[in-house]
């Protein structure tokens, strides 16, 4: 999941002078994604997982980086 | 419950914070009209300076030109202060019908309807064309009221990574069986000056069956070879299916905007346009002062030539001192710097040298992309920009950065 996270965020989100990102790269507070955005993540993640998270728990503060993204998608 | 001193408490705390992470914006205080050359109060109380404007959006260098002015006066008494009512009760002068002819026949399109702000027009458009079933493709980097205009319609929405022709072409594909798709771009981007490749998005739009929506808001007036903005310089008049600006920049700088674009698009926002319907008309002295805006664009290119004179001496101005630009045709000219507090130290003694220009850094710009953004006018005087690529000179020196590269930059001061 988490590899399958990183591809999806660098290849949709991230362009070619970017830093390679990890499991702790802050997404949304730092403006790499914007909140307009996180549609196509959420959808992504639908798809990927079979897991619909609610738009509330997605959030700057609880969606910031892929390690809490794969906590919360967990919890569904 | 009442204004207690718990709300008051946590609304100070908000202010607070904004202030200690240094987000807490301030206004300065002109004490005159807009010009080239302008008197600023910075901070508000302290003794006035006068300095040459680098930051206005007063491309054409019409906000305090004696024609509008006195165009305004005229408008002002022949057709009176307020129409107190929205355009279809009893808000409707002749007047706002032959602007929005005039505009029409200026940027080429099939129907004008005007707003009293491009805010308003780009709140009211996406919501009035589409529906659940539809989707909206924005570029990443669209204005703030186009991102608002968009959580307002009940479409359904996705994004594509700015000017990244391959990404969008991908959205495309990705979204092809929904019956109505809009393309949505700034014509110009505000913060970079850069121009989106119109001629690509249409070509996309044509293989996909979508339609374009471009805000012009900084290009409306000058961009092309007659200024008519955007769709002009790509090649690709008639092919813009809505177009919104403002007349609040380049266009006279009061305020108002429109949509102007296919006929039926153009209607539906007569019918169901919530900003159109449900606020009041545009004041009849910007209108009438607005028309002679158009007047002059018709009459000759001599501004929106002189703007790109201007543009082209400071480009190469700017270049020549060392300083690392964003490339592009706009009289945008942002000054890279990438370290935030840079930027902020580098207008604070710019504006000591009697030159007013903004830094910009996240969360207005990306992260590491901190700048000057300087914006050039038909305004300007020659002597005026070399008085300024003065200052920019010891102000840079100060510094040490001219000649620094990108890399050099970083190195020395961070992100
Ligand atoms: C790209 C863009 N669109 C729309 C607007 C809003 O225009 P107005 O001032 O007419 O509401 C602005 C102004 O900041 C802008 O830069």
């Amino acid at each position: 999941m988490e590899q399958k996270l990183i591809d999806f965020i660098t290849e949709e989100f991230l362009s070619d002078d970017d830093d390679p990102i990890t499991t702790q790269t802050k997404l949304i507070s730092s403006g790499l994604i914007d909140s307009f955005s996180l549609v196509s993540l959420q959808t992504f993640i639908a798809k990927e997982f079979g897991k619909k998270i609610p738009a509330p728990k997605i959030t700057a503060q609880s969606f910031d980086t892929v390690a809490q993204m794969m906590e919360i998608i967990d919890q569904f | 419950m009442s204004y207690n001193q718990n709300l008051k408490d946590k609304y100070c705390d908000i202010l607070n914070n904004l202030k200690s992470s240094g987000l807490f914006k301030q206004e300065r205080l002109i004490t005159g009209p807009q010009d080239a050359v302008i008197n600023v109060e910075f901070p508000i109380g302290t003794p006035e300076m006068q300095v040459i404007n680098m930051c206005a959006n007063n491309y054409l260098g019409l906000s305090s030109h004696p024609d509008i002015i006195q165009a305004a006066h005229r408008g002002l008494d022949e057709w009176g202060y307020g129409m107190s009512s929205v355009r279809f009760i009893c808000g409707t002068q002749s007047l706002h019908k032959e602007l929005e002819k005039v505009v029409t026949e200026f940027l080429g399109t099939e129907d004008t309807i005007l707003f009293s702000s491009c805010f308003d027009a780009n709140g009211a458009i996406f919501e009035a064309i589409l529906d659940e079933h539809d989707i909206m493709i924005s570029d990443r980097l669209v204005h703030a009221s186009i991102v608002d205009g968009m959580r307002l319609a009940k479409a359904q929405h996705d994004t594509y990574k700015h000017s990244d022709m391959a990404h969008l072409r991908k959205k495309l594909e990705q979204h092809k069986d929904y019956p109505r798709k809009l393309i949505i771009t700034d014509g110009v981007f505000s913060m970079d000056g850069d121009v989106a490749k119109l001629d690509e998005i249409v070509a996309l739009a044509e293989e996909f069956d979508a339609m374009v929506f471009v805000d012009d808001s900084h290009a409306s007036g000058f961009m092309g070879k007659t200024g008519r903005g955007t769709h002009e310089l790509c090649n690709v008049m008639g092919k813009i299916d809505i177009i919104s600006t403002t007349f609040g920049k380049a266009l006279g700088g009061a305020s108002g905007g429109c949509i102007s674009g296919r006929a039926e698009l153009v209607e539906m926002l007569r019918q169901k346009g919530r900003p159109y319907l449900f606020s009041n008309t545009l004041a009849s002295v910007i209108t009438a002062a607005t028309l002679e805006v158009f007047r002059i664009l018709n009459k000759s290119t001599e501004r929106r030539d002189k703007l790109e004179q201007n543009t082209i001496y400071w480009r190469k101005g700017l270049s020549e001192l060392g300083f690392v630009l964003k490339e592009g045709d706009s009289p945008i000219v942002p000054v890279m710097l990438f370290n935030a507090k840079l930027a902020q130290e580098i207008s604070y003694d710019l504006y000591q040298e009697g030159v007013y220009a903004i830094g910009f850094f996240f969360p207005v710009v990306a992260q590491g992309q901190a700048r000057i953004r300087t914006q050039l006018s038909a305004a300007h005087s020659t002597a005026q920009l070399d008085k300024a690529l003065l200052a920019f000179k010891k102000v840079g020196k100060k510094h040490g950065i001219l000649g620094l590269s990108k890399e050099q930059l970083i190195e020395k001061y961070g992100l």
